[in-house]
């Protein structure tokens, strides 16, 4: 069996991982990230894209809102593509206590965070669609951040500097002797190869997952309490700045304009397993009804999609035992497993946000250069990632811009959101994979209002034709699409997105009707292409 | 007062309108916007799973009405489907439609064999029943056609008759003026143009086999259909047939053509970008239908209306976001929604819904039913995609529905206006 | 509210392609993307009302993707919204400004009107002018009357008949087009009706609002709203000769420039396509039927503002009561000139190519004259076809036998 020699191990492709990969890769450590699908499908793939100013911890967690604030500023200058400068408000809705303000604003000057407070007027003219009952509004550095391109501009740092991402790469087990963790036995899953990875170190980054993983290095008892959250896309933006509810963090009470959606979130529900978490109407509701309350009109907007992440939190012994995940320390935690299970060269990071990701992974590897008595600096506050090196902030209409240059050179394959046939073969062949899903998420393909409906067949068709698979792969792709969309879209088929459902109806079944395509074979299909320890890029843009 | 209005143009509207002017009623048609033939592939489309394949519709027919008493063919009943579809036939000059033996199997633009009762001449030739050999033609900037992956799954197809089909693929540069992205409809304006079709000629000539029919995608002109598709077929001294594909439908706009023509040149009265919002009864019958124009609202009073709205696709018929569904002028019950609590969807996908045959009952003279199964207005008519008891995408069973519910309605209201 | 009416429309877009299948624009030129891609489409892009696409400023504006959507999307009024933030971005040019504005050249060329007639004619002058200022040398500008419509209006006395009507001339009926005022003054007096002109009507902004000057056309607006309000108030019906003005006063005021004002409201409902206030009075059996015969055959072309109202086409409706008169309806979208945006250089060519279907019909068919609404569609079919062009009322007026 081949067996492949590394420095540092990741494990988990979320924004974690792929954070700790990036910083040990700009030290100069050779790394190998491993994850069992595809990068940021877990929890970073499913939050609702804020970059938090920490406002929203400002009153009740002085450390989180302080972390928040502090890795704000470093990622707008280093990650700055990846970034839209929305800015956030803190409104005082009439469900809210107004007096609440004036601690909100303590707590923010406390914390070192730019606020201030502006007129009902100013915000209105700013957001016509805000609910006119407000009484207060304060201005905050929140922003929009896209995790998927976060997450690969990583990746093609870690790359450039010599590190692999394997994706599609599981886990089966940690390679140990008795106090030490030499690394991990993973399996390819789209060739089915099994293999040894041996590290120097290893980092067990797997988010809501982690306790798995450290069982397997001998370390039991990492509990990691999964919390629901689920999140539904309106179809365009609301609003384009980002809207808090000034009040103790609830459910509900944040409006995220993120690329062509806004996102209400969340709830918070403790859930046993972290995988395919469920969302219900009951939730649902709850969301129309919150949204409702920031912009009057919202139950007659119409909902794109709906989808649940799973936050991962660490216990921390202190907290009370409430039902409430909210309650447990939002802060992350670096588990020293030398330390707690006589485990060397093995560490855990878990929890925490999005936003502070980066700070994660220099806590850790500035952990393992202790450990490894190797002390490097960390560069990821300094180098910006690729793409970000102009410091311009990612701006909404890029893809309206770029259209313009190509309109009558490229075909509009998606003309939801405006991805273009060169683009979209270009992924295809980069990312040497059939599984059309992981190219929708990577490039939104299929994402906007038509659900795919004018885009499906057009991309299968391209998937076809470029990829050289046979008709049977098309159609199972298309048929998995198909089922993958119809989960995002159940939960929220009312209104305008009936109408679409209809006319998708229409032309998936009544026009080409896919079901009826030659031997209905749609359980497992020949036609992965592949190679020995499949690299993957990400898409540049 | 005009004796008849209808509310929407789609299939069922235009039906219902032509032919009660013809008989001499005089009829509005209002409506929000163009309607639904611009979306479909312009065949028609009676019965085709049950939930086996059909192979004789007008056949299957009275069986499948025996075992289907909630279906809107219930109401319509066989007899009068086949009078319609007759009717239908005798529409069409020059550019004809063809059928009335069993169903055609037709390839979609994906390749699977799709059953159709009625289709255009135009398209008739894809017929799979007897097997045969087909070369696709794809055109390269036109992206809502994919012939190597039609042709593939086309070859695939398992046809009740075991004939085989081979088909295979080719591609050809159009003339599109270095445009890359051109739709169909633009390609088939070009196509009714003789310079650009004698090029497509000379391309696809030079790649052509022996016994082969071949197929295009549905683009063969718009003004002149007949013309594009007789001249290719005799240039290539094979049959030609043409693939409905995505939206713009070419063949369905023809379809609307034809149709909305011979309304008009009948007297009929058409009135676009005006949407029916509500209605003015007066006991069991309906007085006016309140339509909105700019800066108002006004009644269009009629003796007898005919809803012809397009059910949940075009929000004439609405679920809101706490589940509530409504039809919208009207008030009409709209039967076969689940309970409040309950799912209106299930989890996957392909599967029949709750909800999936939710819509407005009628009694056989396609009088809306409510609750309690009585008669809500005396002179109101619903056709079309407002009706309920049918998953028409599944059973491919809507322009059947709608061309049938709007030949009867019209029947019933120039019957009751004598 | 505006934000939520025109640009939460977008949500009912299930991009079935209808508006695109219908657009005039998008079938003469590839530079124009088409309704659907720079409306709902290109909308869910735009952030703060900035408009980063070029293409968009082919729009004609004509509005027939509003007119089709089968879902009532609010294409055209979101297209005008999103084109008045990427005219602000780029800057609006000179000539915009100028055309936008009709009357204060009119007011200025009236008394000169042969001379300013005669310059608008010359050729070196009109080659001098599109070099200039980029208004095409071959665009059809209007003609100078040499007198007003208010002129006559003042000196006319309407007879005190039962019941009254207010008319809204426009501003191209008072410099371009005198004789249609009169003749329609002269149709409602013999059906009945005591005319009012209320003295001081100004433009009705159009212009303005569809070159993207906005807060102009607003003032425009709310100054012709104010000299009409008084008489809706006393719940007078108000008709219009110009079919796009009256559009523009029933809702394109509300919907595009976002003006929320109680004066217009009550000027709005009052408002009728002249056309449409004929049509309802002959459904009520109140429109005098002594028509002459006029033994034509003439093209009608709704232009694309008046199905912008929503009712039909009564105009040919009317046409029809004239014995011996056969109108055919021309079928045909639209004529190109869309307002001020075939005069336009870089527009005319794609204008004309637009209406080139309407025109080659209309020359085949070699009639008398054709019948159209408004008066800058029938100033471009005259230029297309040679051929006259007259508002419907004229056959009207002719047939009463009022000439």
């Amino acid at each position: 069996m081949a067996s492949v020699q590394t420095e540092v191990l990741v494990i988990g492709g979320g924004a974690t991982g792929v954070g700790v990969a990036w910083d040990a890769a700009t030290r100069g450590f050779q790394t190998i990230l491993v994850e069992r699908k595809d990068l940021a499908e877990g929890t970073t793939g499913r939050f609702h894209g804020l970059l938090h100013s920490g406002g929203r911890y400002a009153v009740k967690d002085r450390l989180a809102a302080e972390e928040c604030i502090h890795e704000n500023f470093i990622l707008r200058r280093v990650a700055a593509d990846t970034i839209e400068d929305t800015g956030g408000y803190f409104v005082s809705t009439p469900w809210d206590d107004d007096a609440f303000g004036d601690e909100f604003l303590r707590g923010c000057r406390d914390c070192g965070i730019p606020v201030e407070e502006i007129t009902v007027a100013a915000a209105l003219e700013e957001e016509p669609r805000l609910n006119p009952a407000i009484s207060r509004v304060f201005t905050v550095p929140d922003a929009a951040i896209d995790s998927w391109k976060l997450v690969w501009a990583c990746a093609r740092a870690t790359k450039e500097h010599g590190g692999r991402m394997l994706t599609y790469h599981r886990v089966l087990d940690i390679i140990k002797d008795a106090d030490t963790v030499r690394g991990a036995k993973v399996r390819n899953e789209l060739t089915g190869e099994e293999f040894d990875i041996h590290a120097d170190f290893t980092i067990n980054a797997t988010g809501a997952w982690a306790g798995v993983i450290a069982d397997m290095a001998g370390c039991p008892g990492v509990e990691v309490l999964a919390g629901k959250g689920i999140m539904i896309a309106m179809n365009h933006r609301l609003v384009n700045t980002v809207i808090n509810r000034c009040t103790m963090p609830a459910d509900g009470d944040i409006l995220v304009p993120i690329r062509t959606v806004s996102v209400i979130g969340t709830t918070d529900i403790r859930i046993k397993a972290p995988d395919e978490p469920e969302v219900t109407r009951d939730e649902v509701d709850r969301m129309l009804d919150d949204g409702e309350k920031l912009v009057p009109g919202f139950r007659q907007a119409r909902a794109l999609r709906v989808w649940a992440g799973v936050r991962p939190l660490f216990k921390d012994a202190k907290a009370a035992d409430s039902g409430d995940t909210r309650d447990v320390s939002r802060s992350h935690a670096l588990l020293d497993h030398h330390q707690r299970d006589g485990m060397a060269r093995f560490l855990t990071i878990t929890g925490g946000k999005l936003t502070t990701f980066r700070m994660m992974a220099e806590e850790t590897v500035d952990k393992m250069c202790e450990q490894l008595h190797d002390k490097r600096d960390c560069r990821t506050a300094i180098d910006p990632l690729p793409a970000s090196k102009d410091g311009n902030f990612y701006s909404l209409g890029e893809r309206l811009v770029k259209r313009e240059e190509t309109m009558h050179h490229d075909q509009l394959i998606c003309e939801c959101e405006l991805i273009q046939r060169r683009k979209l073969e270009d992924v295809m062949a980069q990312r040497n994979s059939t599984i059309l899903d992981d190219i929708r998420r990577s490039l939104r393909l299929g994402m906007g209002p038509c659900q795919g409906g004018f885009c499906m067949y057009r991309a299968t068709g391209i998937l076809h034709n470029v990829e050289q698979i046979d008709n049977n792969a098309a159609n199972k792709s298309l048929h998995d699409f198909l089922q993958e969309r119809w989960k995002g879209v159940q939960p929220i088929l009312y209104g305008d997105q009936l109408r679409q459902a209809r006319l998708d109806d229409w032309i998936f079944q009544g026009l080409l009707d896919v079901e009826h395509l030659p031997h209905n074979d749609l359980a497992e299909h020949d036609g992965q292409p592949h190679d020995d320890l499949a690299e993957h890029d990400g898409p540049s843009a | 007062m005009r004796d008849v209005l209808v509310v929407g143009t789609g299939l069922s509207g235009l039906v219902a309108g032509l032919r009660c002017q013809e008989a001499g009623l005089s009829v509005t048609v209002v409506a929000k916007g163009v309607g639904s033939t611009h979306l479909a592939p312009g065949t028609i489309d009676v019965l085709g799973y049950d939930p086996e394949l059909v192979e004789d519709p007008i056949e299957a027919l009275p069986a499948f009405i025996q075992r289907n008493p909630q279906h809107p063919y219930a109401a319509i009943g066989a007899t009068t489907m086949r009078d319609a579809l007759a009717w239908f036939m005798q529409r069409f000059v020059g550019y004809r439609y063809a059928g009335g033996d069993g169903n055609l199997m037709l390839p979609t633009a994906i390749g699977a064999a799709k059953p159709s009762a009625l289709v255009p001449e135009t398209m008739a030739a894809g017929d799979l029943r007897n097997g045969g050999r087909i070369v696709f033609v794809g055109l390269r900037q036109l992206k809502d056609f994919w012939p190597a992956f039609a042709a593939q799954n086309t070859s695939a197809v398992k046809l009740p008759s075991e004939a085989g089909v081979t088909a295979r693929a080719i591609q050809i540069e159009a003339q599109t003026g270095g445009e890359a992205d051109v739709n169909g409809l633009a390609f088939a304006r070009l196509f009714d143009d003789a310079r650009f079709r004698r090029a497509v000629i000379t391309q696809v000539s030079a790649q052509l086999e022996d016994d082969e029919v071949v197929a295009f995608p549905a683009v063969l002109g718009v003004q002149r259909p007949h013309e594009v598709w007789s001249e290719l077929q005799d240039a290539f001294e094979r049959p030609v047939f043409e693939v409905p594909s995505l939206p713009p439908s070419v063949p369905g706009m023809r379809l609307y053509d034809v149709l909305r023509t011979q309304f008009e040149r009948a007297g009929g009265r058409t009135i676009l970008g005006a949407e029916a919002v509500g209605a003015e009864t007066d006991g069991s019958r309906v007085t006016a239908v309140q339509v909105s124009s700019a800066a108002r609202v006004k009644p269009h009073p009629a003796k007898q209306f005919i809803l012809a709205s397009g059910g949940f696709g075009s929000g004439a018929v609405t679920m809101d976001s706490s589940w509530q569904v409504k039809e919208e002028i009207f008030g009409l019950h709209v039967a076969g929604v689940p309970a409040e609590a309950e799912e209106r969807f299930g989890p996957h996908y392909f599967d029949e819904h709750p909800m999936g045959r939710a819509g407005i009952r009628v009694d056989e003279s396609l009088r809306p039913l409510d609750a309690e199964g009585n008669r809500s207005y005396a002179n109101v008519a619903v056709v079309g995609a407002s009706l309920g008891g049918a998953a028409a995408w599944k059973e491919k069973s809507g322009d059947g529905i709608s061309l049938s519910s709007g030949y009867r309605a019209a029947g019933v209201v120039i019957e009751e206006s004598k | 509210m505006i934000e939520d009416l025109i640009r939460g429309s977008l949500d009912h877009c299930v991009k079935c392609t209808i508006c695109e299948s219908y657009c005039p624009v998008s079938r003469a030129t590839p530079l124009f993307p088409g309704p659907k891609y720079v409306g709902p489409q290109a909308e869910r892009f735009r952030t703060g009302g900035i408009s980063p696409d070029d293409s968009l400023d082919y729009c004609s504006g004509c509005g027939i993707c509003t007119h089709v959507c089968p879902q009532g999307v609010k294409i055209a009024e979101i297209n005008a919204r999103a084109r008045r933030t990427l005219k602000e971005r780029n800057g609006i040019p000179l000539r915009d400004k100028i055309i936008a504005r009709p009357t204060v050249g009119a007011r200025l060329a009236t008394p000169v009107a042969p001379i300013a007639n005669w310059t608008l004619r010359n050729k070196a002058v009109r080659t001098a002018v599109e070099k200039a200022v980029k208004v095409h040398r071959r665009a059809p500008l209007p003609v100078f009357a040499g007198r007003t419509f208010q002129r006559w209006a003042r000196k006319h006395e309407s007879p005190p008949l039962e019941r009254t009507v207010v008319y809204f001339h426009g501003c191209s009926t008072n410099y371009f087009e005198p004789d249609l005022g009169a003749k329609t003054v002269a149709v409602l007096e013999h059906n009945g009706f005591n005319v009012i002109v209320p003295e001081g009507q100004g433009c009705c902004g159009l212009p303005l609002q569809s070159n993207g000057l906005f807060d102009d056309a607003t003032a425009y607006v709310k100054r012709l709203v104010s000299t009409l309000v008084p008489y809706a108030r006393k719940s007078y019906d108000i008709v219009a000769t110009s079919t796009s003005c009256g559009l523009m006063l029933k809702r394109e005021a509300h919907e595009i420039l976002g003006i929320e004002d109680d004066d217009l409201t009550t000027v709005s409902e009052h408002m009728y396509d002249i056309c449409e206030w004929l049509a309802d009075l002959h459904e009520r059996g109140e429109l005098k039927t002594d028509f002459g015969p006029l033994a034509m055959r003439v093209p009608y072309h709704a232009p694309c503002q008046q199905r912008g109202h929503g009712i039909g086409t009564p105009a040919l409706e009317l046409l029809r009561l004239i014995p011996e008169l056969e109108a055919t309806d021309s079928n045909r979208e639209c004529c190109g000139i869309a307002g001020t945006y075939g005069l336009k250089k870089e527009k005319y060519d794609i204008a004309m190519e637009v209406g080139r279907p309407l025109f080659e019909d209309i020359t085949a068919a070699a009639p008398e004259l054709s019948v159209c609404d408004s008066e800058t569609c029938r100033w471009q079919i005259e230029h297309g076809t040679k051929i006259d062009s007259v508002h419907p009322i004229e056959l009207l007026h002719r047939s009463y036998g009022l000439d």
